[in-house]
């Protein structure tokens, strides 16, 4: 059926709110972005003439330490994260018992649910440098006040929410290869370990591309792990946002850290989709 | 030596699954047992005698309750206006054909991309520019965003299995377009519905990043005011907290899992009957 006048009534409610709530608040953003910061103010003058100040700033010292520490931070995450859930993945799906199948399935699940809150809390309550393990990790040599140690318990806390995620997505990855190829590689006198390095690691190549990117922009954006699990000695983009808010009131200086973050993890994001594209499109051949 | 090389793998193996349930569930269950002490500090695992003191102080405390409430209030309203908004966006793309259409089904996952601190931030300065001050309506707004995409995006999933010639079919048979939306499209979406409803709700009380730049001094959710006690001190009234949300978390799950089983949820894939 065609598009009617009651069709585009139908629309009219979530076009108002993707309207309202996002679609002006970003082009509001963009907008403050390119305004003059004055001291003492709480927002930037309007009618002021535009500039592209603000976002010179991050060529400043200060903040290619934040994007560095956010890129770095977030690159080993993705990397551990989908090192780690590859052979996760792949133990589920090729699992033969449906019990240790669903138990599993339902670990990661729960896992990926788990309040933000309730990861924070506990990852600092268990590795903290008051924490329960504080005493054991002393014994065994680490410094537990060192900015190596903090950044190392920010990893710690996004890793345990990305390795379900990209297990969860791996496995779809991994049942749609074919087991018969595996299986002929070991006919043919291949061992396992040599059968996956030569088969199963580069048919699931795209999904672990993608699983890559996916996990390394929610490092990107992540907040509270940094926020909380950083101290304020590990300092993520996203809490820069935050602290040009509450603590300066700098809104240019944060909008065009916002505007900054949209692209990366829209650059990120597109890529991510066109792994997968192209994975989709080979997968007939 | 291959073969030692392939048990020397299964060994591995064996280690990353152990590490990794230790890694997942460890901290989570010393939470859960920390929540329990008896003690009046935070003493070495495990908990010598166990009571349910931190869980008192919790349901005692004003700062949290009040959290709590308006947490509740504006999960519930954001949860039935983003499902009002799912339904009726998926019936008029279950019900017409336009060009478009995939484009714009993508663009409604649209806020799922932004990153929340982007969201929190943006809408932080549009209400504040056009004069919203209220930090209970701020709250609902950010809330609404986050959620819809969810809702949306479930409900439509449910309505793409329903055969048009249904609705037709009813139309047909004298129904008016109302009574063949409330009789036929309803019921079979219904389980979508409630799963938008479901991760809708459990989004919009988890929400931290978003809610901190649009609460004020009166009006704060939840996870803001015990995020910001976290970072004040570390005290065991979060750790009470923290299991309870971990149980609406359990509940929430076994519900999934009751409407549609996790399993089927992850898919089997092709080559497994």
């Amino acid at each position: 059926m065609r598009l009617t006048r009651l069709g585009l009534l139908l629309l009219a409610p979530a076009a108002l709110v993707y309207t309202l709530l996002l679609t002006l608040p970003i082009l509001t953003v963009l907008d403050e972005s390119l305004r003059e910061y004055i001291p003492g103010r709480i927002g930037s003058t309007p009618d002021t003439p535009l500039t592209f100040q603000n976002y010179l700033e991050f060529a400043d010292h200060a903040y290619l330490g934040f994007l560095w520490t956010t890129f770095k931070l977030a690159g080993i995450v993705a990397l551990i994260a989908t090192a780690i859930a590859f052979p996760i993945a792949h133990f589920i799906a090729r699992q033969r018992s449906s019990a240790i199948r669903r138990a599993f399935i339902g670990l990661l699940i729960t896992m990926m649910f788990l309040s933000a809150l309730v990861r924070v809390y506990s990852i600092q309550l268990a590795f903290g440098s008051v924490g329960i393990l504080a005493p054991v990790l002393k014994q065994l040599g680490f410094n537990l006040n060192s900015r190596t140690y903090v950044e190392w318990t920010v990893v710690a806390g996004l890793l345990h929410f990305v390795i379900p995620m990209a297990s969860l997505t791996l496995i779809g990855t991994i049942q749609n290869i074919n087991p018969r190829v595996f299986e002929a590689a070991q006919a043919l006198g291949a061992s396992r370990l040599r059968a996956h390095m030569s088969i199963t690691i580069p048919l699931a190549a795209p999904g672990l591309l993608s699983s890559f990117l996916i996990t390394l922009t929610i490092g990107i954006s992540a907040f509270v792990v940094p926020w909380v699990l950083g101290k304020g000695r590990v300092i993520f983009v996203s809490n820069v946002v935050y602290s040009r808010f509450s603590e300066v009131a700098n809104y240019p200086s944060g909008s065009a850290a916002s505007v900054l973050m949209l692209m990366l993890s829209l650059v990120i994001v597109f890529a991510a989709l066109r792994v997968a594209a192209r994975a989709q499109g080979g997968a007939g051949n | 030596m291959k073969r030692y090389l392939d048990d020397l793998a299964a060994i591995l193996m064996l280690v990353l699954l152990v590490g990794v349930v230790l890694f997942l569930l460890g901290p989570v269950v010393i939470t859960m047992a920390m929540s329990l002490d008896a003690r009046k500090y935070l003493g070495p695992f495990p908990p010598p005698d166990l009571s349910l003191q931190w869980y008192k102080k919790f349901f005692s405390e004003p700062y949290i309750l009040k959290g709590l409430r308006s947490s509740l209030l504006v999960a519930t309203f954001a949860t039935l206006v983003s499902a009002a908004i799912g339904v009726v966006t998926a019936e008029a793309m279950h019900r017409y054909d336009f060009p478009g259409k995939n484009i714009l089904a993508a663009l409604f996952l649209g806020p799922l991309i932004v990153p929340a601190v982007v969201i929190g931030f943006a809408l932080l300065l549009y209400l504040s520019r056009v004069g919203i001050q209220n930090g209970l309506v701020r709250l609902a707004a950010g809330h609404i965003i986050i959620t819809v995409p969810y809702a949306i995006r479930t409900t439509l999933a449910s309505t793409i299995g329903i055969s048009k010639s249904l609705r037709e079919a009813a139309l047909g048979l004298g129904a008016t377009e109302w009574q063949a939306f409330w009789d036929v499209t309803f019921p079979l979406a219904r389980t979508g519905i409630v799963a938008g409803m479901v991760f809708a709700f459990a989004i919009s009380m988890d929400d931290v990043a978003v809610s901190l730049f649009l609460t004020d001094s009166t009006n704060y959710t939840l996870p803001v005011a015990l995020i910001s006690m976290m970072r004040a001190n570390f005290d065991l009234t979060i750790a009470a907290g923290a299991a309870l949300m971990m149980g609406v978390t359990i509940i929430v799950i076994l519900g999934l899992e009751s409407l549609f089983g996790l399993d089927r949820l992850v898919g089997t894939g092709i080559y497994r009957s």
